[in-house]
C-alpha cells in the first residue's frame, strides 16, 4: 500500500510539473504573486531551483502537512475548498454504500437461498437490465418523476435556504443516494447470489443440515458467513466505481461535493485542483481496500493480511 | 470421395447462429448500426436542420422523438449520434484490448521483472475511479473523438491484460509449447503464431464486454461536457442537455429518447457477447444453445428455470 501511494503521488507531481501552469502560481496566494521581483524570491526560497527530486519530496511533505496550495480559477486555498466540499462527497459515498451493500447482502441472500423465486428471478432480471443503464440516467428518470411531476423530493443542492438540522438534509440525500446504490445493487446482488449458490452446494452445509440444524441458522451462521468473501473482494474493486459514480450524480443534483469540484476543474484546466484532488481519491480507496482486506481476515481467518494482493 | 470435416470457423459460426441469445443480440447491434447510417432517409430530416417553428415539440407522429429547443429532430439525431458512438465503443475497445492483449502476452509468456512491472502498472492506473482518470487526462490532451478512443484504451486495457496473462501462464507450461521451444521458433513466433491463437476466444468476448462498457462511459463524459466536442453528436452529448434543469423537468424526450438507444443498444451488445462466450468457450457453457427465442428472453429477465437445489 505505501508504494503505491508513493508511485501514485510521484506520477500525479511530475505530470502536474509537466502541466503548462507556472507551479509557483498554486504554492502562494495572488496577492502575493502580483510583484515580479517578490516572484524571483519566492521561487528561490520555495525551492522552485532545486533538484527535481527534492522538490518531490518537499512537496510530498507540504501535502502530508496539507498545504495543498492555491485554486488557479478561484485563488482560493485548496484546503479550504476540501474542507467545503469533502463533508458532502462522504455523506453521499458512505451512505450509497452502506444502504446498497446491505440490500444486496439481504436480497443476495435471499434469491440464493430461494432458487428460482420471484426475489430471484427480480434479482437477475435486475443484473441484466443494470449493467446496460447509465447510472445518471436512473438519477435523471427519479429526479424528473419524484421531485418533478410528483413533487414529493427536493430537485437538488444539499440544502435549501434556511435548513440546518439533520433531519432538513435528509429529504435531499434520498435521491442521490438512492441513485448511487441502484447502480451499485446491480452488481453486488448477482455476486452474493452466486456466492450463496457455491457455499449451498459445500460439504458442511450438508453436515450442519444433517445435524438437524434449522434452516435459519444453517442460512445464517453457516451460509451467509462464508458467502461474504468473494462479496468483499467484488466491493473493493467496485469502490473506485462508486467513486467515479459520484462524480455524474452529484452534476446529476447540483450536490456540492468533491466531484462537482473535479469536472469544474477540469472545463477550467484547474491543475492543481485536479492533482490535489485525484491524489486524495486515490489515497481514500486505498486505505479502503486495505480496510476490506482486514475485514476479510476477519471473516475468515486463513486469509492473512499480505497474503491477499498476488 | 471422402467428405471433408467442417472448418472449425465454420462450426463456430454454425453454433452461433444456432445460439438464440447470440442472435437477438446481433440482430439489435445491425439494426441499430443500420439505421444509423441510413439517419436522414429513415428519420426524413437532417440531424442539423433548425427549424424554430418547430422547437421544444413533443413526440408525434410527424417527430417520432420530438423536437430539440432548436427545433432539430431528435430521432434524427438519436440515429445519427449512433455512428460516432458507436465507432468511439468500437475503436476505444479495440485499442484497449489490444494494449492489453500485446502486454498480457508479453508478461505471460517471458516472465520476470517486465511481468512485475507490468502487473504494479495495471493495479495503479486500476486504484483510481476510471472517470477521474479520464478526466485528467481530458484536461491534458484536450476533447475529441480520438482523444477520447485514446484515453479510454490507455485507461481500460488491465482487464484484458490481467486475462490473457493468465492464460498464457497456464499455456506456456503446456506440451506443444515446450515442443515449440524443442524446434527452435523465436519467443516471437511462439507467443504470437502459437499461442495467441489460443487466447483468442476470452479476447473476443472481453471485446464485446469493453465496447457495452465504453459506450456508457463516453455518454457519461459527455453528459459532463467533457468528452467529444459538442459539435459531433453522440448519444453522450444529446444526453448532456439534460444537465439544464428545465429540460430535466420539462423537455422528457431529449434524454429519454438517447438514453434508451444506449441501453437497447449495449444490451444488444452483451447478448452477443453471452452468445459469443457459449460458443467459443464450451467449458463455461450452462445449457444447451438450441433454446427458443421466447425461452431465450424469459431467461435473460426472469432467470433460469431450475429446479430448486
Amino acid at each position: 500500500m505505501i508504494p503505491m501511494a508513493l508511485a501514485i503521488s510521484a506520477i500525479i507531481f511530475f505530470a502536474s510539473r509537466l502541466s503548462p501552469i507556472d507551479p509557483l502560481n498554486s504554492l502562494i496566494s495572488p496577492d502575493a504573486a502580483a510583484d515580479p521581483t517578490n516572484l524571483a524570491i519566492l521561487r528561490e526560497r520555495l525551492g522552485f531551483n532545486d533538484p527535481i527530486f527534492v522538490q518531490y519530496f518537499n512537496w510530498l511533505i507540504e501535502m502530508f502537512k496539507g498545504n495543498f496550495g492555491y485554486s488557479i480559477q478561484t485563488g482560493q486555498p485548496i484546503s479550504e475548498i476540501l474542507a467545503l466540499r469533502m463533508p458532502a462527497t462522504l455523506e453521499l459515498i458512505l451512505s450509497a454504500l452502506v444502504i446498497s451493500t446491505t440490500l444486496a447482502l439481504a436480497i443476495g441472500l435471499f434469491a440464493g437461498a430461494n432458487r428460482g423465486g420471484i426475489t430471484d428471478k427480480f434479482s437477475r432480471g435486475l443484473a441484466a437490465v443494470g449493467i446496460a443503464v447509465p447510472d445518471f440516467f436512473i438519477g435523471l428518470a427519479l429526479l424528473n418523476i419524484l421531485a418533478y411531476r410528483l413533487n414529493w423530493l427536493p430537485t437538488g443542492q444539499r440544502l435549501s435556504p434556511g435548513q440546518i438540522t439533520l433531519w432538513d438534509r435528509l429529504p435531499h440525500l434520498i435521491l442521490p443516494v438512492a441513485t448511487l446504490s441502484i447502480a451499485m445493487l446491480a452488481v453486488l446482488i448477482r455476486y452474493t447470489r452466486n456466492s450463496v449458490l457455491d457455499t449451498l452446494n459445500r460439504d458442511f452445509v450438508k453436515t450442519a443440515r444433517s445435524k438437524g440444524l434449522p434452516e435459519w441458522k444453517v442460512m445464517w451462521s453457516h451460509v451467509f458467513r462464508n458467502s461474504l468473501g468473494p462479496v468483499m473482494v467484488i466491493l473493493a474493486f467496485r469502490l473506485p466505481l462508486l467513486v467515479g459514480g459520484s462524480v455524474l450524480v452529484e452534476t446529476v443534483f447540483q450536490w456540492p461535493g468533491i466531484g462537482s469540484t473535479v469536472v469544474a476543474a477540469v472545463t477550467v484546466s484547474d491543475f492543481p485542483v485536479i492533482m490535489v484532488i485525484s491524489l486524495l481519491i486515490a489515497t481514500a480507496i486505498l486505505i479502503a481496500s486495505f480496510l476490506v482486506d482486514i475485514v476479510k481476515s476477519i471473516l475468515d481467518p486463513r486469509v492473512r493480511l499480505g497474503a491477499t494482493t498476488e | 470421395m471422402i467428405e471433408k470435416a467442417p472448418s472449425t470457423a465454420r462450426l463456430l459460426v454454425t453454433n452461433f447462429v444456432r445460439n438464440t441469445t447470440g442472435m437477438i443480440g446481433l440482430f439489435i447491434v445491425f439494426l441499430i448500426v443500420t439505421s444509423s447510417i441510413f439517419a436522414v432517409q429513415i428519420s426524413g430530416y437532417e440531424p442539423t436542420l433548425m427549424d424554430g417553428s418547430v422547437a421544444s415539440l413533443p413526440p408525434s407522429t410527424t417527430h417520432l422523438m420530438g423536437t430539440d429547443q432548436l427545433g432539430q429532430d431528435v430521432f434524427s439525431r438519436v440515429l445519427y449520434g449512433g455512428r460516432n458512438s458507436v465507432l468511439i465503443g468500437v475503436l476505444a475497445s479495440f485499442l484497449g484490448n489490444f494494449i492489453g492483449t500485446v502486454f498480457g502476452a508479453i508478461a505471460g509468456y517471458v516472465g520476470g521483472k517486465f511481468d512485475t512491472i507490468l502487473i504494479r502498472l495495471s493495479e495503479l492506473v486500476m486504484t483510481f475511479p476510471q472517470l477521474v482518470l479520464v478526466l485528467i487526462f481530458v484536461t491534458f490532451l484536450g476533447q475529441g473523438v480520438t482523444n477520447v478512443i485514446f484515453i479510454f484504451a490507455i485507461t481500460g486495457w488491465m482487464t484484458t491484460f490481467r486475462l490473457v496473462r493468465s492464460e498464457f501462464l497456464s499455456l506456456r507450461e503446456e506440451a506443444f509449447v515446450e515442443a515449440d521451444r524443442a524446434f527452435g521458433f523465436s519467443k516471437k513466433r511462439i507467443i504470437f503464431r502459437h499461442l495467441l491463437p489460443n487466447t483468442m476466444s476470452p479476447i473476443v468476448v472481453a471485446f464485446t464486454i469493453n465496447t457495452a462498457i465504453y459506450i456508457i462511459a463516453e455518454a457519461g463524459l459527455s453528459f459532463l461536457g467533457l468528452g467529444v466536442p459538442v459539435t459531433t453528436p453522440t448519444w453522450g452529448n444529446l444526453l448532456a442537455a439534460a444537465q439544464a434543469p428545465v429540460v430535466v423537468e420539462q423537455y422528457w424526450w431529449l434524454w429519454v429518447f438517447p438514453a434508451l438507444a444506449i441501453i437497447v443498444f449495449v444490451t444488444g451488445v452483451n447478448f452477443i457477447g453471452d452468445g459469443l462466450r457459449d460458443v467459443l468457450d464450451p467449458r463455461q457453457r450452462t445449457r444447451s444453445n438450441t433454446t427458443s427465442f421466447k425461452s431465450a428472453i424469459k431467461e435473460k429477465i426472469l432467470g433460469s428455470r431450475e429446479k430448486k437445489a
